[in-house]
């Protein structure tokens, strides 16, 4: 409890430094929503031409753009400081962390907030809720709450995946964190249903980075479309794979951490 | 001239050491190719839609690929870190003209780009297999036209870094601006696509010569006056643009501020 209180704090104080620029902060949250809504025109234009890729509706690839950019949001509201974490190791700079009381990988990821996070929440959010209102599934309790399970286990993943390909800094020493943005874009081909790509494309999105568990395998679970619905169930433990997996590279690293000594 | 001159040989030889932007900027372009492909291989796998064939989208998003790498990634971020952080004062002792420097600058780049997109598109080439070339006078204009999205590129990129006079906030100011060029610019998905307003309004913004005016050139969708004319409102905004962001330039000089040095 104690953790999530101060973790709060730590947001907090970024995010009274980041209101006092309030033109800037409503730039960056329009631009935000723009593209979220460029994305909705592409693929009502896409779905125009055709009723469903390989099964999907517009509603259901909706669902997939809507979880990707719902995880994104959660990363870049809550744990944007992630991806200062090269920057950091690189001037040294951990060592404030590390003598302080409090988780160093909770300390890194609460250094920043990213306000787009909030549009990307709240697009996704709608997204995601367009999609469900005009899908047809038989809600029951049971659904209900694996719905819910599936969604907070898709924010882990993309979280967990994050928080690993940051950590990477640790071997990597540059300044700025290239091989996370780049699997970052990776992450953007999950939006769309995982059966168009090759074969090869599937291993790397299903298995060695799960981004594919973040969108396409929930809803195609809930929606019951697709060969390989059923893998959506697997979806609470990949989160918990990838957590761990996260959490133990971050260890690792931070052991290979050097000061620059001050 | 020869200031200028020099500027581009020395963008030329600085361009590695921005190679993270670089492939930043190619990442996103190269993850949208491959996820379109994807896409419209399957959807045009029975049949054509509006005109495209498999074959002929294909060859579509590799000159949009194309288009979208060119001038991408090396001026923009620059020019707003210097404009933000108060250097862009040193540019203005300089005796030379900044707009022009800075075209300079982004010609100094294209190199790298060139030969990024060689080494991708020759890959899908080689994957895929090749795709048909139109003809002389439609490859010339075809070209033409590419050459003309050098300068277009570069205004619409420079007048958009412009606004860091008015605001610290820069990434706000280039995300707002990639999405609206991805779809005005067909980019994302060929305008005839568009509902027919948004169709009608991008064909006549300046973004559609970012990718829509020479893919169509080179699938020989529009016959050749139709092209003269697309290639001439692509000249007509270069021209519009260049003069424009002077009156801008001279709005946002009145707002600078540098705080000693």
């Amino acid at each position: 409890m104690r953790t999530v209180r101060l973790y709060l704090r730590l947001l907090g104080a970024h995010f009274r430094s980041l209101m006092e620029y309030e033109t800037d902060f409503l730039i960056l949250a329009v631009a935000t929503v723009l593209m979220q809504v460029v994305n909705i025109v592409f693929l009502a234009a896409l779905f125009k031409t055709v009723p469903a890729i390989n099964g999907w509706t517009f509603w259901s690839v909706l669902m997939m753009f809507g979880a990707v950019a719902l995880a994104e949001g959660v990363g870049s509201l809550f744990f944007d400081g992630m991806w200062q974490l090269a920057w950091h190791i690189n001037r040294g700079q951990l060592d404030y962390y590390l003598v302080r009381p409090y988780p160093v990988a909770l300390q890194s990821s609460s250094a920043a907030i990213g306000i787009n996070g909030l549009s990307n929440v709240i697009m996704g959010s709608l997204m995601i809720g367009a999609g469900l209102t005009h899908v047809d599934i038989a809600w029951t309790p049971w659904r209900v709450l694996l719905g819910v399970v599936l969604l907070i286990s898709s924010i882990v993943i993309k979280l967990s995946i994050n928080l690993a390909t940051n950590a990477v800094s640790f071997w990597l020493a540059s300044p700025t964190p290239l091989f996370a943005f780049a699997m970052h874009q990776v992450g953007d081909l999950a939006r769309f249903p995982l059966s168009v790509y090759p074969m090869a494309l599937k291993a790397v999105l299903g298995m060695a980075l799960p981004f594919a568990f973040i969108s396409f395998f929930p809803v195609a679970y809930l929606l019951e479309t697709g060969q390989s619905a059923w893998l959506g169930l697997l979806t609470p433990l990949v989160a918990a794979y990838c957590a761990g997996a996260a959490a133990l590279i971050f260890k690792r690293g931070l052991r290979r951490y050097e000061s620059a000594g001050n | 001239m020869k200031g200028y001159r020099a500027l581009t040989r020395a963008t030329a030889r600085a361009a590695l050491t921005y190679r993270f932007n670089l492939l930043l900027g190619l990442g996103a372009v190269l993850v949208q190719l491959v996820a379109l492909l994807a896409v419209w291989r399957v959807i045009l796998g029975q049949s054509s839609v509006n005109g495209f064939t498999w074959p002929q989208m294909r060859a579509y998003l590799l000159v949009a690929f194309a288009a979208g790498t060119v001038v991408s990634v090396l001026g923009d971020f620059r020019m707003a870190f210097r404009i933000l952080d108060g250097d862009v004062a040193l540019d203005l002792v300089k005796p030379i003209d900044y707009q022009k420097a800075r075209l300079a600058e982004a010609i100094g780049g294209l190199w790298i780009e060139v030969i990024l997109i060689a080494v991708v598109v020759g890959a899908a080439l080689v994957i895929g297999g090749g795709v048909d070339v139109p003809a002389g006078p439609a490859l010339a204009l075809f070209a033409v036209s590419m050459l003309l999205l050098v300068p277009l590129k570069f205004l619409i990129v420079y007048v958009s870094t412009l606004a860091c006079f008015w605001t610290q906030n820069y990434t706000g100011v280039q995300w707002a601006r990639l999405a609206v060029v991805n779809l005005l610019s067909g980019a994302l998905i060929p305008l005839v696509y568009l509902p027919g307003w948004l169709a009608a309004v991008a064909q006549w913004s300046p973004f559609a010569g970012l990718t829509s005016t020479p893919a169509l050139i080179f699938l020989g969708q529009v016959d050749p006056l139709h092209g003269l004319t697309l290639v001439a409102v692509q000249l007509g905004w270069v021209v519009v643009l260049w003069f424009g962001a002077r009156l801008v330039w001279r709005a946002a000089l009145r707002r600078l501020t540098v705080n000693g040095g």
